[in-house]
């Protein structure tokens, strides 16, 4: 698996972070993992098709998704409901269809799936993948993890 | 309040709707997410969507013929997003009159639409204003 496919999906998280939250992530450890287990309450997972086939999946702690919200909103934002997790979602969609876009410049073309919200505790994400590679990103209004599973 | 600074593309006219399309919106997820009696809080979510989606139309209208004035290279593609959501909000103004109140559909189609507008307006519009902006330059520098 080439660490290469993992940078436009790092690229397209700090650029959506900075135009729409004005919040700048930084990039914290990368990890190769034999499976996607996540101890973050709200994860965006947004599957993908074509020359890598395999998910994208964005996890959040409550309080994190909360904040990412209300920074949108302005309004007070206090469960993860509907609306939170499908504003996340929306916003894991964004960042990833950024991300096939650099993905297609090193010729490798993707086609995303619409994003699916898993919510919970310590949740194993199992996708039949070979590895799974993690990021940490460290903001003000918290840490979350992408990981990028290929099958 | 959703409007932040950040997302202006430094055309004046489109910048004014911009702030009053998130007005809109704003008042429509605040609708929605009111604590009202369910028969009361139907009706104005309903009056607030038509509200919002109303000026969707009409700002999607000026900010295409503004495209158009300055040849935007980007027109049609930026015409087919703009097509698109427009639809997406009329299947949904339509599906919510035959559900008549269902809360959860309510809840993730605005937020959805939160977050859709803000990349809308704060990334896919900033080239319009970087395209204008520079014909106008151009244009400054010629006289």
């Amino acid at each position: 698996m080439d660490v290469k496919s993992l940078n436009p999906i790092i690229a397209a998280t700090d650029s959506v972070f900075q135009t729409m939250i004005s919040v700048k992530p930084e990039k914290g450890n990368v990890s190769i993992q034999e499976e996607l287990v996540t101890d973050k309450e709200a994860n965006v997972i947004i599957g993908m098709t074509g020359d890598i086939k395999g998910s994208i999946v964005y996890s959040f702690s409550k309080d994190m998704a909360l904040k990412v919200v209300e920074a949108m909103s302005g309004m007070e934002m206090k469960e993860l409901d509907k609306f939170v997790t499908s504003a996340m979602g929306e916003l894991g969609n964004i960042i990833s269809g950024k991300a096939t876009t650099g993905l297609a410049e090193q010729d490798l073309i993707c086609d995303i799936a619409p994003p699916q919200i898993v919510t919970g505790k310590d949740i194993n994400i199992s996708s039949e993948s070979d590895k799974v590679l993690m990021v940490k990103f460290n903001t003000d209004l918290g840490e979350f993890d992408v990981g990028f599973s290929i099958k | 309040m959703i409007w932040k600074d950040e997302y202006k593309i430094g055309v004046e006219l489109v910048d004014d709707q911009h702030r009053e399309l998130f007005k809109r919106l704003g008042d429509f997820i605040q609708t929605v997410r009111s604590d009202k009696e369910e028969s009361k809080k139907k009706i104005e979510v309903e009056k607030t969507l038509n509200f919002m989606g109303e000026y969707v139309v009409t700002h999607f209208d000026a900010e295409e013929a503004l495209q158009k004035k300055y040849n935007y290279p980007g027109f049609e593609n930026h015409h087919q997003i703009h097509e698109d959501f427009k639809a997406e909000v009329a299947e949904f103004q339509q599906e919510y009159r035959e559900n008549k109140f269902d809360e959860d559909f309510v809840m993730e189609f605005s937020g959805r639409l939160l977050t859709w507008l803000i990349n809308h307006v704060a990334s896919t519009d900033q080239d319009i204003g970087e395209h204008i902006n520079s014909i106008q330059e151009k244009e400054e520098e010629s006289k």
